[in-house]
């Protein structure tokens, strides 16, 4: 076996230090700090290994079976993860005698630069360079090479025209007009020929611009839809790091950005290069000395840019940044509006909008200040070659070294450089703004399914059998919330479960669910492991109503039909009945048509538990599961949807959660949760004999129920 | 119900009472607590005669009062009390509390900001740390600074990184100019 090694940082007065945590093949813990040993404690003796977290920082420590506990090394933050590998090591000894093979412990860092990689993330996104994301952005836009190639040809082909006219008119200047000897038709006809040029360049111009365009859009309507899908099929525990705004935001705004970034600036980077090239080009063949007065302020200029281009960047980020938070109290106060009038807090929240709205204003105000500054000044630099062109061309002009159709055609060509130098000056803003987009879109395109519905993903005839064996979860893999969850569930039987307020009950359910996959141990459905189980198929055989209802947009029908998009009317209106929601419904008077959610009929918290009760049943489940559901009902109503489920449940199996005891009364099984572990199984008499966790459940809500 | 059948008979001169004098804060009382420490390093208590061998001390306002209102739990995390604040103790036992505070609540303070590199909506920090001992430094990412560069006041900056590290900046005008100046874009 190898030694499991942990690397801790901190010693007991939370001082920095180089330690050790090891457990070597003779299953001894040994902990040194800065070299020396400060504990040497043999695996037979301890009964567990465990990590507290405190805030900022952890400690890994050792429960003896002596009842000792023992603290062996505390860490900052960055090591709470691997000292919960750590332990799961010790543990599994203690428990099997074996060692857990090759178990990654450190947390995978990059290879290149040694940072640990965030969490979720598979790319260092400081090593992530600009070429690979290049390189990854040329890949997804593949499909629309042929087009956006196509446009930037001929958008080079307009541009090779646009340079055609200066020389028409230097060969207009020097030959026809300073020697006088120009005829009408002569000059006519050079005067037609740049009219001509300029259309046809124009005419190609416009086609171009509405090929980018449409390009621009598929891609960014591809990329849209790719980041959508992914979300859909993303785990609850990747969704979960990520608030529902950050990921509205990815889809919408950040493909809107890119799509705007490939119309108004993407297209020009081609056409800008060429077209400052070839005029650099030109210019050089005709004077080599004026080019080095035009090329003079260029280094300058640039050397501006790179200097201000952070600070610009920075700038306009921080006014992105105000203007999100100005947003999001908007949208938290107005959501809450009756929370504000219940505790008559207008006025305090006038005041806190204004002052971050001002706040806001202070800094786009500055903002534009600096860039109406900054801007003029950088394009005028720029264009200062211009001057000192006009003066030394003028002399050389009267001297006569100079044809005045050739200094005509320079300074034509000298905008033709300092056009995409201008455009240059504003373009890495927006590149900079694209960028970030791109990476957050990949960053979601690259995010591991770890929940993926994998080739081999059985499609299980699920009977209602559930069996949990071993398992253990945390929704942080160093917090476990559930602990060695042990039970069989035949089919047909209801199962009740019970336990105070955060034992774990939803997370049991979840587990059923497949939203999240074990830390460890085995869920079986059917007898088959939940892990090779398609979630989808998984899901169309269960039926669940959960603690928290959610109900869509839309009018109560489809909400019902949401559950089962082929379901009859009768259908509907049977499982409505049978959830006691059909009588409230028939109330409204637009019925089954009536509109809910956002903006829509405000339902009360007991109609919604009905009609969610009533989208769980319509599929005719299997296997029903029922958190709280009836958590919001008065004793009367939840009895008569009781009645109902009970001629419902017959025959399948359902589980249950229930925090009124009596609902569960027709419950085979009961099982009782008390910290993530199971503490009792039995039928309702037999835990009552027991006198044990269940018996005080009961009779303290028998004593708050006593009439006063 | 008693209270409300009186104060509809006479309600000019019936106040609620307080609320903390309605419900019990469960303070602790300083003179029968006694702390110390086991030998596996851990704070223990013995308070009105019952042992608790492993005890934590958390803070209610870590960062408004972080010496005042200490919620002191047994290992199964149940509250055995709050005490009120820091100084009610006295000597040794006060430093016992104080070490399990600082054991429990690490945020070191940032002595120097050497470099601040911004890439791909990561902001990368090097910095130089100090909490109670030597001063170290070290590279951290930050993700989503305006959520995780949190100013506390105008002075005062707490920083969290991608690991869950927290860093105070307890007063900016401490810090160098040099230093300031490379975090100056991030806050707000
Ligand atoms: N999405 C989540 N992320 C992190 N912790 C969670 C999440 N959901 C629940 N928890 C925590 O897990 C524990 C058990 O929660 P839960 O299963 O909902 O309890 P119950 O349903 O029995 O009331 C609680 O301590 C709760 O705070
Ligand atoms: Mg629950």
């Amino acid at each position: 076996m190898r030694d499991a090694e942990l690397s801790f940082n901190l010693d007991s007065d939370m001082h920095p230090i180089k330690g050790v945590l090891r457990f070597n093949a003779d299953a001894m813990i040994t902990a040194i700090e800065n070299g020396s040993q400060t504990h040497l404690i043999s695996a037979s003796e301890v009964k567990e290994a465990e990590v507290l977290a405190g805030v900022g920082c952890g400690l890994a420590y050792v429960k003896m079976k002596d009842g000792r506990d023992i603290a062996l090394a505390r860490f900052d933050m960055s090591q709470l993860k691997p000292a919960g590998e750590w332990c799961k090591i010790v543990n599994h000894f203690i428990e099997t005698g074996h060692a857990a093979l090759d178990q990654e412990i450190e947390r995978p860092v990059c290879p290149k630069c040694g940072l640990t990689y965030p969490e979720g993330m598979r790319i260092c996104p400081f090593c992530y360079s600009k070429s690979s994301l290049m390189r990854r952005t040329f890949e997804v836009m593949r499909p629309f090479w042929p087009q956006i190639i196509t446009a930037e040809s001929a958008q080079t082909l307009s541009n090779i025209l646009f340079i055609l006219v200066p020389i028409f008119n230097r060969i207009l200047i020097d030959r026809y007009l300073t020697p006088r000897t120009g005829t009408f038709t002569q000059i006519a006809f050079l005067a037609g020929l740049c009219f001509l040029v300029r259309a046809v360049g124009e005419a190609i111009f416009i086609v171009t611009a509405r090929t980018y365009a449409k390009a621009a859009t598929l891609f960014c309507n591809a990329l849209r839809d790719q980041a959508y899908s992914k979300i859909q099929k993303l785990s609850m525990s990747a969704l979960a790091k990520r608030t529902p705004g950050d990921l509205i935001r990815r889809v919408m705004e950040d493909t809107t950005t890119l799509r705007e970034f490939m119309t108004d600036n993407g297209r020009w980077v081609v056409e800008q290069i060429t077209m400052f090239f070839a005029a650099l080009i030109i210019l050089l063949f005709t004077n080599p000395r004026l080019t080095l007065f035009v090329a003079l302020p260029v280094p300058i200029v640039a050397f501006a840019l790179s200097r201000f281009w952070r600070l610009i960047q920075i700038r306009y980020e921080r006014q992105w940044r105000k203007n999100s938070r100005c947003q999001s109290i908007l949208h938290d106060i107005i959501r809450g509006i009756r929370t504000v009038k219940a505790f008559g807090s207008e006025d305090r929240e006038i005041g806190k909008f204004a002052r971050v709205n001002r706040d806001l204003a202070k800094v786009s105000s500055d903002n534009e200040v600096l860039w109406s500054l900054l801007f003029p000044a950088l394009t005028f630099f720029t264009g200062i070659g211009e001057f000192l062109v006009l003066y030394v061309g003028g002399r050389s002009i009267l001297a006569g070294a100079l044809s005045l159709g050739l200094l005509v055609q320079f300074t034509m060509f000298i905008s033709y450089i300092y056009a995409p130098l201008r455009w240059l000056v504003s373009f890495p803003r927006m590149l900079a703004d694209a960028m970030t987009s791109l990476v957050k879109l990949f960053e979601i395109l690259d995010e591991e399914e770890d929940i993926a519905e994998t080739a081999e993903s059985l499609d299980v005839p699920v009977n209602g059998a559930v069996e949990y064996e071993g398992v253990s979860f945390g929704y942080k893999s160093y917090e476990p919330v559930l602990r060695e969850i042990g039970f069989t569930i035949e089919p047909g039987e209801m199962i009740g479960i019970v336990g105070r307020s955060g034992a774990g009950k939803s997370t049991l359910i979840n587990l059923m669910m497949r939203l999240y996959d074990p830390n460890t141990g085995r869920i079986r459905v059917s007898g088959a492991d939940l892990r090779s189980v398609s979630p989808r198929r998984l899901h169309e055989r269960i039926g669940v109503v959960f603690q928290d209802t959610f109900l869509f947009a839309g009018t109560i029908y489809d909400n019902i039909l949401y559950a089962k998009p082929d379901a009859t009317p009768a259908e509907v209106v049977a499982a409505c009945k049978a959830a006691n929601a059909h009588e409230f419904i028939m109330k409204t008077t637009d019925g089954y048509d009536t509109l809910i959610g956002e903006s829509g009929y405000s339902l009360s918290g007991g109609e919604r538990q009905r009609l969610a009760i009533a989208r769980a049943i319509i599929k005719n489940p299997q296997l029903l599961i029922l958190d709280e559901a009836t958590s919001s009902l008065d004793l009367e109503t939840e009895s008569v949807i009781q009645d109902s489920l009970n001629r419902l449940v017959h025959k399948r199996t359902t589980i249950a959660i229930a925090h009124r005891l009596s609902t569960l009364r027709a419950a085979n099984r009961l099982i009782v949760l008390e910290k993530g572990r199971v503490a009792e199984t039995g039928t309702h008499l037999e835990l009552l004999r027991k006198k044990g966790i269940y018996y005080k459940l009961v009779i303290a809500q028998r004593q708050t129920n006593k009439p006063a | 119900m008693q209270a409300n059948v009186q104060s509809a008979a006479k309600p000019d001169n019936y106040t609620a009472p307080e609320l903390s004098d309605a419900i019990d804060l469960g303070l602790i009382d300083p003179s029968a607590a006694r702390f110390g420490e086991t030998a596996g390093g851990f704070l223990e208590l013995t308070y009105k005669d019952k042992n608790y061998p492993r005890v934590s001390v958390r803070r209610t306002l870590p960062l408004g009062m972080p010496y005042e209102y200490l919620s002191i739990a047994d290992e199964e995390n149940h509250e055995i009390g709050i005490l009120r604040k820091l100084a009610d103790l006295d000597g040794d036992q006060r430093r016992l509390v104080e070490k399990e505070l600082e054991r429990r609540y690490y945020c070191p303070n940032v002595v120097e900001v050497r470099s601040v590199k911004d890439q791909l909506g990561y902001v990368y920090i090097d910095i130089s740390i100090q909490g109670t001992g030597d001063i170290t430094r070290r590279t951290c990412a930050i993700k989503d600074v305006n959520r995780n560069i949190r100013m506390l006041s105008d002075d005062s900056v707490i920083l969290f990184d991608v690991d869950g590290n927290r860093y105070m900046i307890p007063s900016l005008k401490a810090l160098s100019a040099k230093s300031r100046r490379r975090l100056e874009p991030y806050l707000f």
